[in-house]
């Protein structure tokens, strides 16, 4: 009884990867086919996307309907050996992401809160129950929608650099492309910024931090390595530095601004990138005075001694 | 019966903070709309959710039913004799399915769940207080006498029941360790099933979603 029940579970996971449908046949004849609605669903919309060699097997089967004449035997031979247990989780996980996308919808008269999530769960067609997956703080949804502003903004600077390379663009200079940037990824806060407070103070508690820390350097890395940035030595972690300084201090500005499409915040952030670009040549002449003076010395010391 | 009632209480009180919420942001409501405002909240403080308690024994039912009259509860409760092995509900009805110390006691455990995923709706979870395995083994040595020492003893003395008590406490060695619940609520179907040891595993919450 243990064997079957083990080889039942495991052949109804590689079903579950699949279609998701023909699980009915596993258990007694009256259940209903309502087994895995949503998921299957999520694994209808990915087949494009999902390039994992597995899936492809899955194009040529039927989606929704249920054969229930298929024999029990054939199942195993559907998925690859590594493919079950990846695909059930991308689904779970690709489950989440658009519940946490839905409920973004409802941040603006909810914040950042269980609520929000319960209603975008809703929004989907889903119990409410289901904002349960998620931590109650809303920390994940906040995750969620920094690591999607990320991207969004990567996939700016690679176009952009994209224009640059075909010669359709002319290559900016390093302080406004850092302007452009920081302003680009913080326009996207613009929808959401009256609850974006709640939202930082969410993500400084203790165990948010590591993983707001993450995405915050993977951001700032992204647009340092679009900008050009080539050093390998002590230069690397001043410039990551400066640029979070800038970021971290532009965003708080900005939740303090209320000028007509925040152009005190723009300003601000000129004056900043500025002045990170003359501190860049304040540290070289003070190196080069310092080295200076250290000559001067040396070579009055010289004198003196002879 | 008990965690209908706390859910009760906890959905009246969420609904509390939300009218709050809302007239904090309504600054100029006249006195009449106040008054309303009050007056739709007493008779309607639940809102639409319900709760529906089933249980096999019809005298568990009555019991509850007093309880909940004793101690004021009268809307939003159902009183339902059932089956786990066969719900008399259908589809996709619940958003929760809740089962405290009960599932130990039903013949076909893998029957009970299957019925918990059947009447769930899409996204609905499935919790289940039960007793379990601990795994701390000087604990588990202690506890261990205290059952089959000090319980039936008890309950000879106290309600004149020892074979009860005795059940009971085989029922609870019976049962099968939090892993393994695990893996017969994924039989299930349920998605991101876990479970929270509480007194280092004499009781264990399991939870899974219908996803």
């Amino acid at each position: 009884a243990a064997a079957a029940g083990g080889l039942r579970r495991a052949g109804w996971r590689l079903w579950r990867g699949g279609r998701g449908g023909g699980r009915c046949q596993l258990s007694p004849p009256h259940r209903t086919l309502q087994a895995s609605a949503v998921l299957r669903r999520v694994s209808d919309e990915q087949k494009e996307p999902l390039a994992s060699s597995s899936q492809q097997q899955f194009d040529s089967h039927p989606t929704n309907h249920q054969p229930e004449q298929e024999p029990q035997g054939s199942r195993p031979s559907y998925t690859g050996q590594g493919g079950q247990e990846s695909e059930d989780f991308e689904s779970e996980e690709q489950l989440q992401h658009r519940i946490l996308t839905a409920a973004l919808e409802f941040v603006p008269e909810h914040g950042w809160t269980a609520e929000a999530i319960a209603e975008g769960a809703k929004s989907l067609g889903l119990s409410a129950a289901a904002a349960g997956m998620f931590h109650s703080d809303g920390s994940e949804l906040i995750l969620h929608f920094m690591s999607q502003c990320n991207t969004k903004l990567s996939e700016l600077l690679e176009q952009e650099q994209k224009l640059v390379q075909l010669g359709e663009a002319e290559k900016k200079p390093t302080d406004q492309f850092l302007r452009d940037a920081v302003q680009a990824r913080l326009r996207m806060l613009i929808p959401y910024i009256e609850k974006w407070p709640q939202a930082l103070s969410i993500l400084l508690l203790p165990h948010n931090i590591p993983s707001s820390l993450n995405l915050l350097t993977s951001m700032i890395d992204d647009i340092w390595h679009y900008a050009g940035d080539q050093s390998t030595d002590f230069n690397w972690y001043t410039r990551r530095a400066v640029l979070t300084g800038i970021y971290n201090t532009t965003e708080l500005v900005m939740m303090q601004d209320s000028s007509p499409d925040f152009e005190d915040t723009w300003r601000f952030l000129e004056n900043r990138v500025a002045d990170a670009m003359n501190m860049g040549n304040t540290a070289n002449q003070v190196q080069s005075t310092g080295e200076a003076v250290v000559q001067g010395l040396m070579g009055a010391a010289v004198t003196v001694s002879n | 019966g008990d965690i209908a009632f706390r859910f009760i209480n906890y959905v009246r009180s969420v609904r509390e903070r939300q009218l709050q919420r809302k007239l904090r942001h309504h600054q100029n409501l006249s006195w009449q709309e106040i008054a309303e405002s009050y007056q739709e909240d007493k008779s309607k403080s639940l809102g639409d959710s319900q709760v529906v308690v089933c249980d096999i024994n019809k005298e568990m039912l009555k019991v509850g039913k007093q309880k909940a009259q004793h101690l004021g509860y009268s809307e939003g409760l159902s009183w339902v004799l059932g089956n786990a092995e066969e719900l008399p509900f259908d589809d996709d009805k619940f958003d929760v399915y809740t089962i405290a110390f009960g599932i130990r006691n039903v013949t076909r455990i893998d029957l009970a769940l299957q019925e918990a995923y059947r009447v769930l709706k899409p996204g609905g979870r499935f919790l289940c207080l039960e007793f379990s395995q601990v795994s701390n083994s000087l604990l588990s040595r202690l506890y261990d006498l205290y059952s089959f020492q000090v319980i039936p003893v008890l309950g000879e003395v106290i309600a004149g029941d020892w074979k009860s008590y005795q059940y009971l406490v085989e029922s609870i060695r019976r049962f099968p360790p939090q892993e393994e619940f695990k893996a017969m609520i994924e039989d299930a179907g349920f998605f991101k099933v876990d479970y929270q040891n509480l007194n280092s595993g004499i009781v264990a919450i399991h939870s899974g979603f219908k996803l």
